[in-house]
């Protein structure tokens, strides 16, 4: 038989879509695809809630087990997992209401709030790294800005992925460095936002050494790249740069100002004194 | 449909499966099945041949896959088996593109034939890649007729192919439903069972013209995402 254009993309369309027959959901409409699966959006008959349901290739079925192990507040917490009656693999999740990070930066959020969402990212890498798990393919794409500003990184560890070129790291084989690695880039792509004002260098030298080519001279663990964040934001050394003098005077005179100005009004005291007593 | 935890059952042996099991020409088939029309249209496309030499060649290149070791020679550590098959098709209709202008040039003075295609704004990669899922779609619907057919589910199939095989406007569901004297939930579990099973008809012939597990899992992303 002769399939016309229409009917082939009808074709391709239709019986892409999951059938949710002899489950509590109901598709509503599709909301994101990547590499390995697609996002929908559903209602949960039985507790008349959406949610988000992904539906993956069958031989992916361990991802949503996978995930489902890894409770935290910046991960998105798994309600089900399933089997398609033709045995594709899906897993319901709580539907985040927010923004994309690549979207939520078009609003150029300060400089503190952009360290926050990084926070939040390395939070969920490093525990998840403590339970033995990897990401492999985080990006602005993966991290959701919900609406009372919690954060959310998706697609977690899917084995088949080999990661998205800008945030993946040179190594063949993956692990948990190759995710700093993208937490590096992650920052760097947050510093250098459309409307985001010049980074500190500081801050530059963190996701530079994040995403050095090197593993070995990457930062350990995520939280140790927390850690000179931590240092920046207390206005301290960060282990990354090694700072010119002028910057660490500068820098030292920024936070020890009250110090500074303490000392500056002793010695106008004291020069006041002297000259006086000099007359 | 059923089978084990409710997966499509496969019946067909992947290309390596074949070859292994000495079944070249059984593999031979299925690739001719589903290739033959891309095969044509790439060649047609490509080396601006009008319907009967394109028709020739294509012909031409079958046979002589048939006579070399054709399948032996595929690699899918290098190459999927689509392209591999589409690399040899331009090598081999090239050749024989070359020799044929070399006979015109030495003899008598002939007339190119008026060329016929439309035209069209597609490279001969998208037209074959296009083709190649077409008759895809094709077989996998002839393989549900039958099935319906042969299982006392034509309801089944005429529902779907007024509504997902319509050309123009679809008919609403309540409509199909009066037409059949059913339910309008009977429709859309009807053209569920006929979709899903569609999509396993398609995943069985891909998997019967791929090398094996990785090539089809790549190839069903191509398609379906």
């Amino acid at each position: 038989m002769d399939v016309s254009d229409s009917v082939l993309d009808h074709l391709r369309h239709v019986a892409a879509l999951p059938d949710l027959s002899g489950t509590r959901y109901e598709l509503e409409s599709e909301i994101g695809r990547g590499g390995m699966g697609v996002v929908y959006a559903a209602r949960d008959r039985q507790l008349d809630r959406r949610v988000a349901l992904k539906v993956l290739d069958s031989a992916l079925a361990g991802e949503a087990q996978l995930i489902a192990r890894l409770e935290h507040p910046a991960i998105v917490p798994i309600y089900e997992t399933g089997e398609l009656p033709d045995g594709r693999a899906f897993y319901a999740m709580k539907l985040v209401a927010g923004a994309r990070l690549d979207h939520y930066l078009a609003g150029s959020p300060s400089l503190g709030e952009r360290l926050r969402v990084i926070r939040r990212v390395g939070e969920a890498l490093a525990f998840a790294h403590t339970r033995g798990t990897i990401h492999r393919d985080l990006k602005p794409q993966n991290v959701m800005v919900g609406e009372f500003g919690e954060v959310y990184v998706m697609d977690w560890g899917v084995a088949a992925i080999a990661g998205t070129p800008a945030f993946r790291a040179p190594e063949a084989s993956l692990d948990q460095r190759s995710d700093i690695y993208a937490l590096g880039a992650l920052l760097e792509f947050m510093l250098i936002a459309p409307g985001s004002s010049a980074a500190p260098p500081a801050l530059r030298a963190i996701a530079a050494k994040a995403m050095s080519a090197d593993p070995a001279a990457r930062y350990p663990v995520a939280a140790a790249l927390l850690a000179d964040i931590d240092r920046f934001q207390e206005g301290r050394a960060v282990e990354a740069w090694s700072e010119p003098l002028w910057h660490r005077l500068r820098r030292f005179g920024s936070h020890n100002a009250v110090l500074l100005w303490l000392l500056a009004a002793y010695a106008i005291v004291k020069f006041a004194l002297f000259f006086l007593r000099t007359r | 449909m059923g089978g084990p935890h409710g997966q499509f059952p496969s019946t067909q042996l992947s290309l390596l499966e074949a070859a292994t099991a000495g079944l070249p020409n059984d593999a031979l088939e299925r690739v001719i099945a589903l290739y033959w029309k891309p095969v044509y249209r790439f060649i047609r496309i490509k080396f601006r041949k009008d319907n009967e030499d394109a028709k020739d060649l294509t012909q031409s290149f079958f046979t002589t896959a048939l006579e070399r070791d054709f399948f032996v020679r595929f690699d899918p550590a290098k190459a999927s088996f689509r392209t591999y098959l589409r690399m040899a098709v331009e090598r081999f209709a090239a050749n024989q593109h070359a020799a044929a202008n070399r006979q015109k040039r030495g003899g008598e003075v002939t007339f190119e034939p008026v060329e016929e295609q439309a035209v069209t704004t597609e490279s001969p990669e998208q037209a074959f890649e296009r083709e190649w899922q077409r008759q895809l779609f094709a077989l996998a619907i002839e393989d549900l007729r039958v099935l319906c057919e042969e299982s006392g589910k034509q309801i089944q199939f005429q529902i779907f192919d007024a509504y997902d095989l319509a050309g123009g406007e679809r008919p609403s569901y309540a409509e199909l439903a009066a037409r059949h004297g059913i339910a309008e939930t009977s429709v859309t579990n009807y053209l569920a069972w006929a979709r899903r099973t569609l999509r396993g008809f398609v995943n069985d012939r891909l998997r019967g013209v791929t090398s094996g597990e990785r090539e089809l899992r790549e190839e069903m992303r191509r398609l379906w995402m």
